[in-house]
Order: structure tokens, then sequence, then C-alpha cells
């Protein structure tokens, strides 16, 4: 079933019809009031939320810092500045028998 | 315009006398097409607090006073689809849905006699808003927009930022849902 252009306008009609019952209204005395009171509520929760963030960007800032200082800050450890084979040198000094003494060979050894 | 270009401006720039000016001017209009586009008297000053709201807290992205009545429209269909959305989810009782018997019986509850232009008035009311159920809430507000509260292709564009033929062939079809319902009523009502 296709709408007629009587239907048309017959629904134009009731829609004028629907203007006029529905006129503009006078709002109550308390309306700005109350939207006022919306506002500045509004207004607080934006201004905790500001604090909020500035207060975490601040610690990040804060401990971005401090880790920062920690890292490069120079270390007191004895490897520090050290080579591998002078750490490895310094533990095992010359006078360390079983690394630099002669090596023996026994011939008389089963076997050879 | 119902305001001057300069009392934009300065409410703008955060004068609260000046917005109040604002409010003052526009109010009574924009609290009547909100009574038309929800249908629900009772929500009607909220949602224009709502709207009036949202102008207050985004005053400062409009770019040129020029354009300050189709953004300001732009808020009160925003407002008064979000609104209707709400209801969505949240069912409830309307005089529509109740027989007549149990009509007249909640008239007799709520206070007596009703004058008769009234009456009418609350039919045209009911029956509009029954026959609205058959478009969605987003068609609902631009069919309302443009054949009740009157506003051009040209202003709608400016609403919506879409362009005129979208909008054309979108107002057309919910117009066509709207009629084929309307006509569907009235041949209940002629058979019955």
């Amino acid at each position: 079933m296709y709408p007629t252009r009587g239907g048309d306008d017959k629904l134009d009609s009731l829609l004028r019809a629907y203007r006029a019952a529905c006129p503009d209204r006078e709002p109550s005395a308390n309306f700005m009031p109350g939207l006022w009171r919306r506002i500045e509520a509004r207004q607080s929760n934006i201004f905790s939320f500001e604090r909020m963030v500035r207060g975490f960007v601040t610690a990040a800032a804060a401990v971005t810092i401090a880790i920062g200082v920690y890292v490069s800050l120079p270390r007191a450890t004895p490897a520090t500045g050290v080579s591998y084979l002078e750490a490895l040198a310094d533990a095992n000094t010359l006078d360390t028998p079983e690394i630099v003494g002669p090596v023996r060979l026994d011939w008389n050894e089963p076997g050879r | 315009m119902l305001v001057e270009f300069e009392l934009i401006r300065r409410a703008q720039q955060g004068d609260s006398a000046a917005f109040n000016g604002i409010v003052l001017a526009y109010r009574k209009r924009i609290m009547g097409t909100i009574n038309r586009l929800i249908a629900r008297t009772e929500d009607v000053e909220d949602v224009a607090q709502e709207v009036f709201l949202r102008l207050y807290f985004s005053l400062d992205q409009l770019r040129a006073a020029e354009v300050f009545e189709p953004w300001l429209h732009r808020l009160t269909v925003n407002a008064a689809y979000d609104y209707l959305r709400k209801q969505r989810r949240r069912p409830e009782f309307r005089m529509s849905d109740l027989s007549e018997q149990q009509v007249m019986m909640a008239d007799a509850v709520a206070g007596g006699k009703v004058e008769h232009d009234e009456q009418q008035q609350k039919k045209v009311r009911e029956t509009v808003d029954s026959l609205l159920g058959a478009v969605s809430e987003a068609d609902r507000v631009l069919l309302l927009m443009k054949e009740v509260e009157g506003l051009s292709l040209r202003e709608l564009e400016k609403i919506y930022r879409v362009k005129e033929n979208a909008l054309k062939v979108r107002l057309f079809r919910a117009r066509q849902r709207v009629l084929k319902a309307f006509e569907t009523e009235e041949q209940q009502n002629q058979n019955g």
C-alpha cells in the first residue's frame, strides 16, 4: 500500500495541529538558578579532574627525574671501568699454582 | 537573531551577565522546540537546561557569532536525541498505550473533567507521538525540525552538517513511513 496525496495533506494538517497543541512554554522560576547550579557543579568536576591530572603529571615528572638522576650517578662497584680480561687476571693472580705451574708429564703412566 | 552579536562575543569571553542574557532570550523558544521533540512535558525544563549547559561549555568553540542560532539548534537536537535514546532504554506507560476506558479513569483520577480543547490537543499530541513511533529517534527529530519547527533545508544542512540532497532523501523516507502509519491508523479507525 502506497501513501496517497490526500493522506499527505491530512498529515500536514495534523502536524500543524501538533504545532498549535504544543506551544512555546514559559520556564519555571527555578530555571535560571537550576541552570547555574548545574554549570557550577560541572565546573567543579572539571576543576577536580584537572587538579588530579596535574597531580599525576607532576608525580610522573618527579619519578622520571629521580630515575634519570639514579641512572646517571657513578657507581662505586669494583668492576666499574675494568675490562673482563683485567677482572679475570685480578681474580687469578700469577702465583696461582694450578694455572701457571709447569705441566708435568708422567711417562710411566699406563697406556703410554 | 534574538540577541546582538556583541552579546554572544561577550559571553564567549566569559561574561556571565551576557550568557544570562542569551539564555533569557532563547529559553522559551528552546523549551517549545524540546516540548515538541520529546513530547514529555515533565522533562522539558531539564533537557532545556542541558542545552544551555552544553552551550556554556562549548561557546568558546563557536567561530563566528553569525552561526550562533544553527549552533544552538544543533545543541537542542543533540540533547533531545540523547534524551529520547535514554528513554527508549526505560520503558514506561504512555497514555496512547492505555485503552479508552483506562484513559477516562486516569483522567478522572487526575482531577476530573478536562476541557474539550485540551482533550483535543492531548489527542493530537498523542496521535503524532504514536505516528512518529514508526521512525527512528533521529528521523523523528529531523522530521519535526523540518515539518513542525519549520526550519529550511539550508538551516538543517548547517545543523546536521550533511548535504542537502542526503537530508532530502532521509526526510522523504521518514515522511513516507509516518504517512503509511497514518493511513493504516485511519483505515483501522474507519473499520473499527
